[in-house]
């Protein structure tokens, strides 16, 4: 591997960074912004895997592959952010979240978007298995709560009594 | 960290031929692909089809010069087919004014990309890109996009921010990244790297222990294919062994991005009044 080739391909991993940037600082829609620094990620990775031939080992392919794993965790975070923010303004538009920057700024005079005096509400996990504090214990559980505690108490009767013998053995 | 008696700073050089930069012609290139980008982009996607075409001429030139600063060899001259696609591919992705066409360009760059990385011999990196940026990025892209867009082109579709700013600032990070690349004597010589015994390209029989072997001139086409990091399961022994915590960590982080898209992805509930 000669170093001129070394020099072009680094130059193409940085066009390809340079080339997301414009994107992502003109774009004004959400998923393109996005997808703007998906494509600065595959630069990035462009760039590792190049050292890591040139260096003659792994190191840079192991650190593509982190970059890769962080590239599919942001894509799967951010489209369902995206998601959950098209459900508050109907838009896509990252000027319709201005507010969230400093509020100095002029307000953008057509910012006016419908649904923007919705009642906000926040992401909740739904709660899954038995309640262990809820009583009563709903009917069709109760005959497998009480089989398994029976279950439970003769096992600990045994090892107790085992344990009790091989105390007497122990003194024997 | 260097288990072998040898002295850090005197390792052997697996590398060292002096290199000789091509500094004006790339920067030329950066101007160029700059002002393409620009009259490409314009104020708003494609107000005037004369810049347009002027920007597409320019890119053309770019491409066309780019081509003849290499060896006609069959590699290097596939490398740089696979190397303008990808560079059309993204100019396209900040092109386009509909968005399911910026993910084509997207689409495009991300593969031809993955073409230079198979040239690169990095076949699982090439093969993992694929399947995370091709297949489900762009597939949750398009399922967002079915659910989101308008019909119709929107405002915000079409309007850029202040693109004039952008292509300078990314035409000077640009300059700045091909100037410390490109200058003679930039990209160092490279010195055989003990730290991490298991993720050289070939760590010898006894890694950590003895000398791993050095690449010499002397050697065979054949003997020379060695050390080149191109075996899956060479990186498969670095990952689980150099590198075993950093992966566990990366599956964890995995795992917590799959619940937070979950739950961020619900439905709000609705108040029962």
């Amino acid at each position: 591997m000669n170093h001129s080739e070394v020099q072009n391909l680094l130059v193409l991993g940085g066009i390809l960074f340079a080339i997301g940037l414009i994107g992502f600082l003109t774009r004004r829609s959400l998923i393109l912004m996005f997808l703007s620094l998906e494509t600065m990620l595959s630069g990035v990775s462009l760039n590792l895997i190049v050292f890591s031939r040139y260096h003659q080992n792994y190191q840079g392919q192991i650190l593509a592959v982190m970059v890769l794993t962080i590239a599919a965790c942001e894509a799967a975070i951010a489209l369902a952010m995206v998601v959950s923010l098209y459900r508050r303004k109907a838009t896509l538009d990252v000027q319709a979240w201005d507010e969230l920057s400093e509020t100095i700024l002029p307000k953008d005079p057509q910012g006016d978007y419908p649904g923007m005096d919705k009642e906000e509400s926040y992401p909740k996990l739904i709660p899954a298995g038995l309640d262990p504090l809820a009583k009563p214990v709903p009917s069709s559980m109760q005959a497998t709560i009480e089989q398994a505690s029976s279950l439970h108490e003769s096992k600990l009767n045994e090892s107790k009594t085992s344990s009790a013998v091989s105390e007497v053995n122990q003194r024997a | 960290m260097n288990p072998l008696p040898i002295d850090p700073k005197n390792l052997p050089l697996v590398s060292g031929d002096e290199f000789q930069g091509n500094l004006s012609q790339i920067l030329l290139l950066v101007i160029l692909l700059g002002t393409a980008a620009y009259l490409l982009l314009q104020h708003g996607l494609v107000k005037s089809k004369m810049m347009a075409a002027s920007g597409a001429a320019l890119f053309a030139v770019a491409g066309l010069m780019a081509f003849t600063s290499i060896p006609m060899e069959l590699e290097s001259v596939v490398r740089m087919c696979f190397s303008i696609l990808a560079v059309a591919g993204g100019i396209a992705f900040i092109t386009a004014r509909e968005p399911v066409h910026a993910a084509l360009g997207f689409a495009t760059a991300v593969l031809s990309a993955c073409g230079v990385l198979f040239m690169q011999s990095a076949y699982f990196i090439a093969a993992a890109t694929m399947i995370v940026y091709a297949g489900a990025t762009i597939i949750i892209f398009l399922f967002v996009l079915m659910f989101a867009q308008k019909a119709k082109l929107q405002q915000y579709d079409v309007q850029l921010t202040s693109p004039v700013i952008a292509a300078a600032v990314a035409t000077s990070l640009l300059f700045a990244i091909a100037w410390s690349v490109s200058e003679p004597g930039e990209i160092l010589p490279v010195k055989l790297d003990l730290t991490r015994p298991y993720s050289l390209a070939a760590p010898g029989s006894a890694p950590g222990e003895a000398m791993p072997p050095v690449p010499d001139p002397a050697m065979s086409t054949e003997q020379l294919a060695e050390f080149t990091p191109g075996k899956t399961s060479g990186l498969g022994r670095s990952m689980f062994t150099d590198y075993l915590l950093a992966i566990e960590l990366a599956g964890t982080v995995l795992l917590v991005a799959t619940i937070g898209a979950i739950v961020l992805a619900q439905k709000p509930e609705r108040d029962p009044s």
